[in-house]
C-alpha cells in the first residue's frame, strides 16, 4: 500500500508535557508515508481550550490539501463548550468533535456529554473520543454513550481498550457489535490480532488508521496497517478511506 | 540472533493458541528462538497438566523454550510441580500472572514460587501491567524480599506504568525490564540508557501481538547494534545458561 491518512494527531504544546509542532508533523508525515492528517487540539499550559482550536485551524490552513481540524471542548464547561463547538465549526472551518475524557476528567458515558454529542450529530460531525481508559472511557461506557446516539458517529481510539492483560478485549468486541455507530482507531492497540478479528468480524468499514501522535510513536503506528495480515484493498480502507469518507 | 523472551502456546481455554501458530510467526519474524508458556495456570484439578503440555511442544520443537506459569494459591503444591517442571521437565523459568489468580506479588506462597526458581538459577517473568497486582513497585516489594531471584517485568509496566518501571529496576539490581506489547520505542531508549542495555530483555507478547512489529519497535528505538544485540540474545542466553546449575 501506499499513503496512509492519519486520523488522530494531537497537535500543540500540551499542559501534559508532550508537543507537536508543524515543521516536526510534516517532517514525521514524509518520512512515514502519512500524506494527510486529522489535527487535535491539546489541552494547553492555560488550560483554555478555545485557543488551542485556534491553533488547529491554523495549521490546518497553512495547507487545507493535507490537514484537517478537529474542536475539542470540555463538557464540564456546559453551554459554553456547545457555544465553542459552533465556534470551531461555524467560524474556524473544524470538521469534528474531539473529546479527551481522561485528560478532562470526565466520564464518557455522564449526561454532561449528550447535548455536545448531539450538537455534532446534528451537523454530521464524526465525534472522536480516546478510548479505552477505565472509569472515563471504559469500551461499556462508550457503548453506553453511542447506543444512546445512534445518528452520531463515535470513533473510539486505541480500539477502546487500553489493557496490556487483555482484560478490556471483549468489551470492546461487544462494545462494536452493541454499538454499530462505533468506529475504533488503531493507535497504541493491544494485540494486532484483535485489530484483524475486528476486521474479520465487523468488517473493515469500522477500523481505521490513526497514530495518536505524539504520544505514540507515529512511525512505528503505521506498521500496525502495513504488516496487518489483511490484503491490500482492506489497508486501503482503515488506512486511509474510511477516515476521508467521514471528514469529507 | 533473536530470542523472544515471551509468547504463548495453548490449546485450552479462551486463546487456542498451539505451538505451529507461533512457529510461523517466528519465521515471519525472522526469531530463531522464543521462550512459551500457556496462558492457564498450573496446577489445575482433573488431569489437565499445562506443564506436560509446555514441555511436549518443547521436544518436539527444539526452537522453543519452556516456562512453567503456575498458580501460587496452590501452595506446596505449587512449589512440588515447579521442582517437578525443573527437575524432570526441561522447564528454564517461572512465569506469574498475578491478575489470573488474583494475589499480591509479594503474597508469602508467590515468595516460595520465587525462591524455589532461584535456587534452581531460573528467571520468574512477572506480567506487569496496569492492573492492582502487576504493578511495577507491587513487584518490587518481592523482588527486595527475595533478591537472589532474577525478576522479569513482562510488558515493562504496560501503558501508564513505564516509568514506575524503569525507576524500580533502577532501585532494585535483580529486576529486568522486557519489551513485549509496551507500546512507545522511545521509553526502550530510556531504559537501556538509564538501566542499561544489559537488563532489557526484547520479548513479543506473540502470538497475540505480532513478534515482526515487536521487532521492529526495537529497531525503532535507536539503539547501537552492540545495544541491540544484547536484547534481541546475549542477555536472556546468559540468563537462561545458568538455570540448574
Amino acid at each position: 500500500m501506499t499513503d496512509l491518512y492519519d486520523a488522530e494527531v494531537r497537535f500543540g504544546q500540551s499542559l501534559y508535557g508532550y508537543q507537536l509542532d508543524l515543521e516536526t508533523l510534516n517532517r514525521q508525515m514524509e518520512r512515514h508515508g502519512i500524506a494527510r492528517a486529522v489535527l487535535c487540539p491539546v489541552r494547553p499550559p492555560s488550560y483554555d481550550l478555545s485557543p488551542a482550536n485556534d491553533a488547529v485551524a491554523a495549521a490546518v490552513a497553512s495547507d487545507p490539501t493535507r490537514f484537517v481540524g478537529f474542536a475539542r471542548v470540555d463538557p464540564w464547561q456546559g453551554e459554553r463548550a456547545l457555544a465553542e463547538l459552533d465556534r470551531a465549526v461555524g467560524d474556524l472551518g473544524l470538521r469534528g468533535l474531539y473529546l479527551d475524557p481522561w485528560e478532562d476528567h470526565f466520564v464518557i458515558s455522564d449526561a454532561l456529554v449528550d447535548p455536545l454529542v448531539a450538537r455534532a450529530a446534528a451537523g454530521k460531525l464524526p465525534v472522536m473520543v480516546t478510548g479505552g481508559y477505565t472509569n472515563f472511557s471504559h469500551p461499556s461506557q462508550l457503548a453506553a454513550l453511542a447506543r444512546r446516539h445512534p445518528e452520531a458517529t463515535i470513533v473510539a481510539t486505541h480500539g477502546g481498550q487500553l489493557n496490556i492483560s487483555g482484560l478490556l478485549l471483549a468489551d470492546a468486541q461487544i462494545m462494536l457489535r452493541l454499538a454499530p455507530n462505533v468506529i475504533i482507531e488503531t493507535s497504541g492497540v493491544y494485540r494486532e490480532d484483535f485489530i484483524e478479528d475486528c476486521i474479520a468480524e465487523f468488517g473493515p468499514g469500522r477500523v481505521l488508521f490513526g497514530s495518536g501522535t505524539p504520544i505514540f510513536d507515529q512511525g512505528y503506528e503505521t506498521l500496525r496497517i502495513r504488516l496487518a495480515h489483511v490484503d491490500d484493498a482492506v489497508k486501503q480502507q482503515i488506512g486511509w478511506d474510511n477516515i476521508a469518507r467521514l471528514v469529507g | 540472533m533473536i530470542i523472544d523472551s515471551h509468547t504463548h502456546i495453548d490449546e485450552a481455554g479462551f486463546w487456542l493458541d498451539p505451538p505451529e501458530t507461533i512457529l510461523r510467526l517466528m519465521d515471519e519474524a525472522g526469531i530463531e528462538q522464543a521462550v512459551v508458556m500457556t496462558y492457564r495456570d498450573a496446577p489445575l484439578p482433573g488431569g489437565s497438566d499445562p506443564l506436560a503440555y509446555v514441555a511436549d511442544a518443547c521436544r518436539r520443537y527444539p526452537r522453543l523454550i519452556g516456562y512453567a506459569r503456575m498458580n501460587p494459591r496452590h501452595g506446596e503444591q505449587a512449589v512440588r510441580e515447579l521442582e517437578r517442571a525443573f527437575r524432570d521437565l526441561g522447564m528454564k523459568g517461572l512465569k506469574l500472572h498475578p491478575v489470573s489468580y488474583i494475589m499480591h506479588p509479594s503474597s508469602p506462597e508467590t515468595l516460595e514460587l520465587l525462591r524455589t526458581a532461584a535456587a534452581w538459577h531460573a528467571p520468574t517473568l512477572f506480567h506487569c501491567g496496569d492492573e492492582e497486582f502487576t504493578l511495577p513497585y507491587q513487584i518490587a516489594q518481592a523482588a527486595a524480599l527475595v533478591p537472589e531471584a532474577t525478576i522479569i517485568l513482562g510488558h515493562m509496566g504496560g501503558y501508564f506504568h513505564v516509568e514506575d518501571a524503569i525507576q524500580a529496576a533502577l532501585t532494585y539490581p535483580n529486576l529486568i525490564l522486557e519489551t513485549s506489547a509496551m507500546p512507545y520505542p522511545a521509553m526502550i531508549k530510556r531504559a537501556v540508557d538509564l538501566v542499561g542495555a544489559e537488563r532489557v530483555l526484547f520479548a513479543s507478547d506473540g502470538p497475540g501481538c505480532d513478534p515482526t512489529l515487536e521487532v521492529a519497535k526495537v529497531r525503532a528505538a535507536g539503539l547501537s547494534a552492540a545495544e541491540e544485540e544484547l536484547l534481541f540474545s546475549t542477555n536472556i542466553e546468559r540468563i537462561l545458561a545458568r538455570v540448574g546449575r
